[in-house]
């Protein structure tokens, strides 16, 4: 979907999507429609339960005296509640009316209406970017789809006369391309994206001058990785553990801030195998990794002035002759051993040694660790909430506040010594689970071993990295949760 | 440790009086091992014994004392303090009880190798790594044999193990310390390494424990340790049926009919009952080439066991009354109770197969404790007498014991060392 901008006209094509105000107050547009109709608007508006609210809809075809094909309207709620967020839903909400409807133009309407939050440039940008987020299908395996069930609209035109809207729409657009490629690898099903395929993936930032560095098995195995490792020694794919790094600030040396990503590529469970009900989700077990590979494509693209390091530990989780088994001692890269219980907690073995690694090698400022780790935090939070852990009560504010400007919500859940001894192993120096209570805490509190000293935040993604239904931005599948949350994060506070 | 020495006060140290339950100085050593952890060394103990009491308190407070293997970075913070590194047991004839605490030495030391390998983790302890452990006992004067399961025929064993990259194989042990005519005391014990079960794949809750279902195998190991350390004159062999199970794209399949050594043919319809097929082949092995006095194995077989018995005592099955009552009465001596269940004839019918001579296992409300016993007594020579022990519930403990720490029991070694006598 190609998206233009323009100056502010009553198109004579295609559909139209306007905003209504609260209480049927409609915004200049929809009232320059309703005159052209003769009154024809709002007469279908009163026959309707339309009323204003926030992301209410109502589509009206080819009204008399008009040219388009339809109008669709879109409520804006109260013209003070209309920030960034709201500009997105309004921009997503239309056109998820008219994405499949058979028209292939649509123009979005934009009123700065008295009382807005956020410019008009910056309404405009976020509604044509919200429209954007909401065109994403993930439709390349659908080879006898018919013609009428494809998306239809191929042009989008934001009508605004703020002078600056495309400019903002900038960096937005690249935040959208990152989006989309976190979305297209974790869509992927796993036959198509495993370790290897998934580095080639990263490999192709380099064109957005982003270092990518690979470590393969033999590297790994030398740096001591064995808790890495160990996930995948029973698949005939081979590990991988991926490094981008984007150095947009001045100092090309400054510390960097760190993201790292659970990558597992499929997740059987291993010999502590799943129930097969189900398992085709996991498939998305890399989406922690797949949100840290859009980000640095998001920062990359937007050229953000920062320099920020991905880590991205890829594996692939199966039974076999040479699986690992439950009750294994394996030793991470830190040296600590672990008594590998139940071989499906396999990511946090996966991120102790990525976690370790960006400490010792990049030193970073901070690090956020984002993955698919716990059921549990699906039972805790559902899909509202990602967790939040950290040892660092200043990072859990950044990223708390980032995540609510974006849409993206973090609830932080506690820590402390009490979890951290139900990870007392007999023989090692800990088990890679702690029982049934607490689950996603005490796995917070096995990667916070791996940390050091080094500012450290976990978001436990399980339950908001795929959507069961469609959202104002985001068709069901893969949201690509954490993409925007993690380029808001550096945008507001480490950016040059 | 010096269990005894001529007797001299000690005036550094301020004695302390402690009260010790009455009973077997055994029990009063283990009971000992817990209150002087953290002691300053040397510490004395005065109880008035005689030699042998004396050299049976040093064997209780020794095994009690046992402390696992550790796999650490950083230290344990929990674990419990150590004992002085000196105790001094006084007693009437301290060169008497040294000789003999000497072959009760032998015997825990037998005792911690198979704890210590019951310990260790399947992926430090495969196969491999388990059969290098019996070799290491050559250095005593055991003569160790590693088979190659398919070159010997040993089709069940080899199946089991068919699907892990590490290999499977039949280790021979042989301790030749009676005289060249008596026939050996063949101990026979299941080594599987790992469990997952293979293609039946077990549930993931608990499957760690699974690294110990070689416990079998461990005991029988270290039966061979402790008489050829006291150089037991006597003869006694170990066999260990050592293979992994693991699921895998080579893998046998629930419905497989394998030809075992015997010649009876198999159809394993449940790929986790796969001790019994590797201790069928292992028993067979056993009566064709080792001319047995008396067959006895132990293994951690079933799951059922565990609910007739509990955690108190391993089933005993036995072709011959004489054997059987030995083997109770020296389990009671040795702490090591075992309780008899039969041998029934009627179990045939779980197990009949429709295309094979027997199916590996039934399904559904079957006694199969019961039905692997007696699974096994079709491998085994009816002239041979013959015992069977499952040990799946004795073989580890969830928490401190009278003689150890929880974990691995290091069960059966004790008790075959007696059996084995000399």
């Amino acid at each position: 979907m190609k998206i233009s901008f323009a100056k502010p006209h009553l198109p004579d094509q295609g559909a139209i999507v306007v905003g209504v105000l609260e209480n049927k107050v409609f915004t200049p547009t929809a009232q320059a429609l309703d005159d052209l109709s003769g009154g024809g608007i709002k007469r279908a508006v009163d026959a309707s339960k339309f009323t204003g609210k926030k992301d209410q809809v109502l589509t009206i075809l080819a009204p008399a005296g008009t040219k388009v094909s339809r109008v669709v309207l879109v409520g804006l709620g109260k013209a003070d509640s209309i920030d960034a967020q709201a500009a997105q839903s309004f921009g997503g909400t239309g056109l998820a009316q008219v994405l499949s409807s058979g028209d292939s133009q649509v123009a979005v309407a934009i009123d700065a209406v008295p009382g807005l939050k956020i410019s008009e440039a910056d309404f405009a940008a976020n509604a044509a970017f919200g429209a954007l987020l909401r065109s994403y299908r993930f439709d390349k395996y659908f080879t006898k789809e018919k013609k009428e069930d494809k998306p239809s609209v191929k042009k989008l035109a934001v009508l605004t006369a703020a002078p600056g809207a495309k400019t903002a729409f900038a960096p937005l657009e690249a935040i959208a391309e990152g989006v989309f490629l976190t979305r297209d690898v974790v869509s992927e099903p796993a036959n198509v994206i495993y370790p290897e395929s998934l580095a080639a993936q990263c490999k192709t930032l380099t064109e957005l001058g982003v270092e990518v560095e690979i470590l393969g098995e033999k590297q790994m195995k030398k740096l001591g990785m064995g808790s890495l490792l160990g996930v995948g020694q029973g698949s005939d794919r081979e590990s991988q553990l991926v490094v981008m790094r984007w150095l947009g600030a001045k100092d090309k040396d400054a510390q960097p801030v760190a993201f790292i990503g659970k990558g597992v590529c499929f997740d059987t469970g291993g010999i502590s195998i799943k129930p097969a009900g189900g398992m085709e989700d996991m498939k998305w077990d890399m989406a922690g990794a797949g949100a840290v590979i859009g980000a640095i494509k998001a920062l990359a693209g937007r050229k953000a002035k920062a320099n920020v390091v991905g880590v991205v530990g890829l594996v692939e989780n199966m039974p076999s002759g040479n699986a690992q088994r439950p009750g294994d001692v394996v030793t991470s890269m830190s040296g600590q051993t672990i008594e590998v219980i139940n071989t499906d907690a396999e990511g946090r073995l996966v991120l102790a040694d990525a976690l370790w690694y960006t400490k010792e090698t990049y030193k970073p400022k901070i690090m956020v660790d984002l993955a698919t780790l716990t059921g549990a935090i699906i039972i805790s939070l559902g899909g509202e909430h990602a967790g939040l852990f950290s040892n660092d009560d200043k990072l859990a504010d950044k990223l708390t506040k980032a995540g609510t400007a974006v849409g993206e919500s973090l609830w932080r859940l506690p820590m402390g010594d009490a979890y951290d001894k139900q990870l007392k192993s007999d023989i090692a120096d800990m088990k890679n689970v702690g029982g049934r209570e607490g689950g996603s805490i005490t796995a917070a509190q096995f990667l916070k071993r791996f940390v050091g000293d080094v500012a450290w935040a976990h978001l436990d993604i399980a339950g908001t990295a795929w959507s069961k239904k469609d959202t104002a931005t985001c068709a069901k599948g893969a949201t690509a949760f954490g993409v925007r949350l993690l380029d808001r994060l550096v945008a507001d506070h480490y950016e040059d | 440790m010096v269990a005894a020495e001529s007797s001299r006060l000690l005036a550094a140290h301020q004695p302390v009086r402690v009260e010790l339950a009455k009973g077997r100085p055994r029990a009063q050593g283990a009971e000992l091992a817990v209150l002087l952890r953290g002691c300053l060394s040397p510490a004395w103990v005065d109880l008035t014994l005689s030699a042998s009491q004396a050299a049976e308190l040093a064997f209780g407070l020794c095994l009690r004392d046992y402390r696992a293997p550790q796999i650490r970075f950083h230290d344990d913070d929990d674990a419990p303090l150590p004992l002085p590194d000196r105790v001094v047991i006084r007693c009437a004839d301290p060169a008497a009880a040294q000789a003999q605490w000497e072959k009760r030495q032998a015997v825990a030391h037998g005792v911690f190798l198979a704890r210590d390998l019951i310990t260790a983790p399947g992926n430090l302890l495969g196969p491999s790594e388990l059969a290098e452990q019996a070799q290491a006992l050559s250095a005593l004067g055991v003569n160790v044999e590693v088979l190659n399961p398919t070159e010997h025929g040993l089709n069940l064993l080899a199946a089991v193990g068919q699907a892990s990259t590490r290999p499977p194989c039949l280790v021979v042990l042989r301790w030749n310390g009676g005289a060249p005519t008596e026939r050996p005391l063949v101990l026979v014990g299941k080594g599987i390494t790992f469990d997952t079960g293979g293609i039946s794949i077990k549930p993931a809750e608990h499957m760690e424990e699974m690294k110990g279902d070689m416990g079998g195998a461990a005991a029988v190991l270290g039966a061979l340790k402790s008489v050829a350390l006291r150089g037991a004159k006597a003869n006694v062999a170990g066999v260990l049926a050592i293979a992994e199970n693991m699921p895998g794209s080579g893998a046998l399949r629930p419905g497989d009919i394998i030809r075992s050594y015997k010649g009876l043919n198999v159809e394993v319809v449940d790929t986790d009952a796969e001790g019994r097929l590797v201790l069928a082949d292992a028993l067979a092995w056993a009566c064709a080439h080792l001319k047995p006095r008396t067959l006895v194995d132990a293994a951690t077989l079933t799951g059922a066991v565990v609910r007739t018995l509990g955690r108190h005592h391993a089933g005993l099955y036995c072709n011959r009354d004489t054997l059987a009552a030995k083997l109770l009465k020296q389990g009671k001596a040795e702490d090591e109770p075992l309780w008899r269940l039969p041998l029934a004839v009627s179990c045939d019918d779980d197990f009949r197969s429709d295309v094979a001579d027997w199916k590996n296992c039934g399904w559904g409300k079957v006694p199969d404790n019961d039905d692997a016993a007696r699974f096994l007594q079709h491998f085994v020579a009816a002239s041979v007498p013959w015992a069977h022990l499952d040990i799946a519930g004795v073989s580890e403990r969830d928490e401190d014991h009278a003689w150890g720490p929880k974990g691995a029991v290091g069960f059966g070694v004790r008790l075959f060392d007696a059996l084995a006598g000399g």
